[in-house]
């Protein structure tokens, strides 16, 4: 009777495990179908399905992931860069202030989503800019943006300080909720204005950018600390631009348009198609390999690995701000080979442990536990690095940065909770130690060499 | 202590790799920057028609050309824009600018050749971004020297970031001394950020076992350069796979690629094979070299 029941328990996890393969198995189909085929439910596919996800015009994920200068193309312009007689007389470099207008505009670009945006100098004078993923050349305006020359007028209409005092800018909003743009001086920038504003109590101070009156209130106090808080009649959106233009901050020298306009993909159309094809013969080696190693295992590393795809291209498709060039989609490819990794490291353990003699669903619980501290330190340390070239990088790097961080985020979230669980569905199913390890010792062997 | 010495006999491999490469560099023949660091010269054509690019390219091949960019402008495809390795002189633009034409009437004999435009193009992996390119990986190994010295003790953390140190220096000495087959151009900047995320899994799965071991009561009072040796040895199984995993795909992206994915993927397949080489041969040692020293003062201390 109790023989029987404790069959029944067995039976019943075996049926539960197999109902759980299944449906994690139609899930990966199905998800990884909309992904390619968006359009099989409607136009917007996934879209339609996972609303939340940042709905654009595309329609399925390939066309949603933007590309990089080398593979697309996108818009490139010119400018000629004249420095005004006011900085010539001051004695400043042209070439010191035409490097320092190149990083700002860069900075920009990044700051804009463009990491893969590129800033180079031509001739003697002159800045080309080109930024991929962009088809309308009239949309460069907006991104560069006019210059934001921020200007802080006393009540003579003098300017007695300018963006150069500025540290932060970003946009809050004041006690009565409305759009306010906070400004944080440097220490110099807060002596001077902690001194003229306790020079003009009673008289009115304006603030303006680009020739625009931000706000010109009258002086109540002086305002020592270099704290200021702006508001006066801008929307949200426009503190938002306004602040992130003050932030990386005005251009030093005076820009004239020279050209503008589209530009094609720099490699050939055959480039991407031969990445394509070497990523996916790769790929195929890969999950063969570790089909021939590890057997059972080796499968659901591959079952794995093709959720590990799915969720990677479905990371840079929603996260803004990636343009996959062709090292990045290389990148994408090492990540892959990265990934098995972590699986390769559990399965070792697991191997230890079936050929210690283990019964299978032991040394798989045991496998996991002794390998995680392993993986966890590993990830944690790509972490790290990830978050450092994210914070401290600029442009490309930046944009390498984020790719590397979502695919190790992918890679632990496969190896850590997908695999795990799958692999103890499988070994529920069949638990033969034969399955999982060449050269497997039945327990019977492990006691002849425990004799010896 | 024949294992220490194997372990000196690697580091010392490798220093002389990076000595080559550093002699190399400072008697002018250092890395072989291509247009994306040093710049160029950018060409463009209306072509009176919509061109084939292979045409173009064909063209420059002719002229001696090895490294170009082609790319077409505006929407009408009529307007190429072609970048290459900037030139000695203004005879020898101008030389080219001929050659180029002659070669590309013949086809296209509506080709515009009074308005063309030649101007020299800056580094687009400018200063700038090289150097915080640099600077963001020294503050990297500094926070990871820290997460290991937290996890592990702070020699691991030493050794294991030397190791980065070392798999990085590889990489550039193999660009210096490769110089006649491989450019460098901005893609390596991504190459060396993927070797700097890459090679430290290998050397903490190494560790880790090395952790798990020295904790072992059976171990205990083992010299620690032996019970390093146990643990690359258990580690080895995945170690080999893991490296062959990641070679497979990289390598068929070498083979298979165009010019500009080889120039990524030489340097990385360079980095994979230092990374698997430090971490087995040098970094383990490093740390137990620096562990011996210091059970040896301790003693010595105590001793006294």
């Amino acid at each position: 009777m109790k023989v029987n029941n404790r069959r029944r328990a067995k039976m019943s996890r075996k049926a539960s495990a197999i109902l759980a393969l299944c449906v994690v198995l139609v899930l990966t189909i199905a998800v990884g179908y909309l992904g390619v085929h968006g359009t099989w439910l409607d136009s917007r596919g996934l879209y339609k399905l996972l609303p939340w996800l940042p709905t654009t015009d595309v329609e399925n994920w390939p066309q949603s992931i933007a590309l990089g200068l080398d593979l697309k193309g996108g818009v490139y312009v010119e400018y000629e860069a004249t420095m005004s007689d006011e900085l010539r007389e001051e004695g400043n470099n042209f070439d010191y202030l035409l490097q320092n207008t190149m990083d700002i505009i860069a900075k920009r670009l990044t700051e804009k989503g463009y990491p893969e945006a590129t800033v180079s100098k031509v001739g003697a004078s002159g800045i080309r800019v080109e930024i991929p993923d962009v088809t309308d050349p009239a949309a460069v305006l907006d991104l560069i943006g006019s210059p934001a020359k921020l200007e802080f007028l006393d009540s003579d209409g003098n300017v007695f300080m300018d963006g150069s005092a500025l540290q932060t800018a970003y946009a809050t909003k004041d006690e009565n909720s409305k759009p306010a743009i906070s400004f944080t001086l440097t220490k110099e920038g807060a002596d001077i204005f902690g001194d003229m504003t306790a020079k003009s109590i009673g008289k009115a101070i304006t603030i303006q950018l680009d020739g625009n009156v931000l706000m010109s209130p009258t002086v109540q106090t002086a305002i020592y600390g270099g704290q200021v808080l702006v508001t006066g009649s801008f929307t949200e959106e426009q503190a938002q631009n306004y602040a992130l233009q003050l932030q990386s901050g005005a251009l030093p020298l005076d820009l004239r348009q020279d050209k503008l306009d589209t530009i094609s993909a720099t490699l050939g159309v055959d480039a991407l198609g031969t990445s394509v094809k070497a990523a996916i013969i790769g790929i195929l080696i890969v999950m063969l390999i570790m089909l021939v190693r590890y057997r059972v295992a080796g499968l659901v590393a591959d079952w794995a690995l093709c959720i590990y795809i799915i969720l990677l291209f479905l990371f840079i498709a929603v996260v803004p701000g990636i343009q996959l060039t062709l090292p990045g989609i290389a990148g994408v490819i090492l990540g892959i080979g990265m990934a098995v990794d972590a699986n390769v490291v559990i399965f070792e353990r697991v191997k230890e442990e079936v050929r210690a003699g283990r019964p299978t669903i032991h040394a798989v619980r045991i496998g996991f536990k002794h390998a995680m501290s392993a993986v966890v330190d590993a990830n944690i340390t790509t972490i790290i690095a990830a978050v450092v070239l994210l914070f401290f990088g600029t442009g490309s790097v930046q944009g390498f940065a984020t790719t590397l961080l979502l695919g190790v985020i992918a890679s632990m979230l496969t190896a850590i909770l997908i695999t795990r669980f799958l692999l103890t569905c499988v070994v529920r199913i069949w638990p033969n130690p034969a399955l999982y390890a060449a050269n497997a010792k039945p327990a019977a062997d492990e006691t002849v060499k425990e004799a010896k | 202590m024949k294992i220490q010495n194997r372990a000196k006999i690697c580091l010392c491999v490798s220093i002389a790799i990076m000595l080559i490469a550093a002699v190399m560099s400072l008697t002018g023949h250092g890395i072989n920057y291509g247009i994306d660091f040093a710049g160029g010269l950018n060409l463009q054509y209306n072509m009176g028609a919509a061109y084939d690019k292979a045409d173009v390219e064909e063209a420059l091949k002719a002229q001696g050309i090895e490294e170009f960019v082609v790319s077409s402008v505006g929407s009408d495809g009529t307007t190429v824009q072609i970048r290459v390795p900037t030139l000695s002189s203004e005879d020898e633009v101008q030389n080219l600018q001929n050659g180029l034409e002659s070669a590309l009437l013949e086809k296209y004999p509506d080709m515009d050749t009074d308005n063309a435009t030649a101007s020299y193009v800056g580094p687009v992996a400018g200063a700038t971004l090289v150097r915080n390119a640099v600077f963001s990986v020294l503050i990297a190994a500094a926070l990871m020297l820290i997460y290991i010295a937290f996890r592990f003790d702070l020699f691991s953390g030493i050794a294991a970031v030397v190791g980065l140190l070392h798999d990085v220096l590889i990489m550039i000495s193999f660009m210096v001394i490769l110089r006649s087959v491989i450019q460098m151009n901005s893609s390596f900047i991504a190459a060396m950020l993927t070797i700097v995320g890459y090679s430290i899994n290998n050397t903490i799965v190494i560790f880790d076992r090395i952790r798990e071991n020295n904790k072992k009561p059976a171990l205990a009072g083992q010299p620690r350069s032996e019970i390093v040796e146990l643990s690359v040895k258990e580690s080895l199984g995945r170690t080999i796979n893991t490296t062959l995993t990641t070679l497979v795909t990289i390598v068929t992206l070498y083979i298979l690629g165009v010019a500009s994915i080889r120039e990524f993927s030489l340097p990385i397949i360079i980095g994979i094979l230092a990374g698997a080489y430090s971490a087995n041969l040098i970094n383990g040692y490093v740390w137990a070299a620096l562990e011996d020293a210091r059970l040896a003062r301790k003693s010595q201390k105590k001793v006294a």
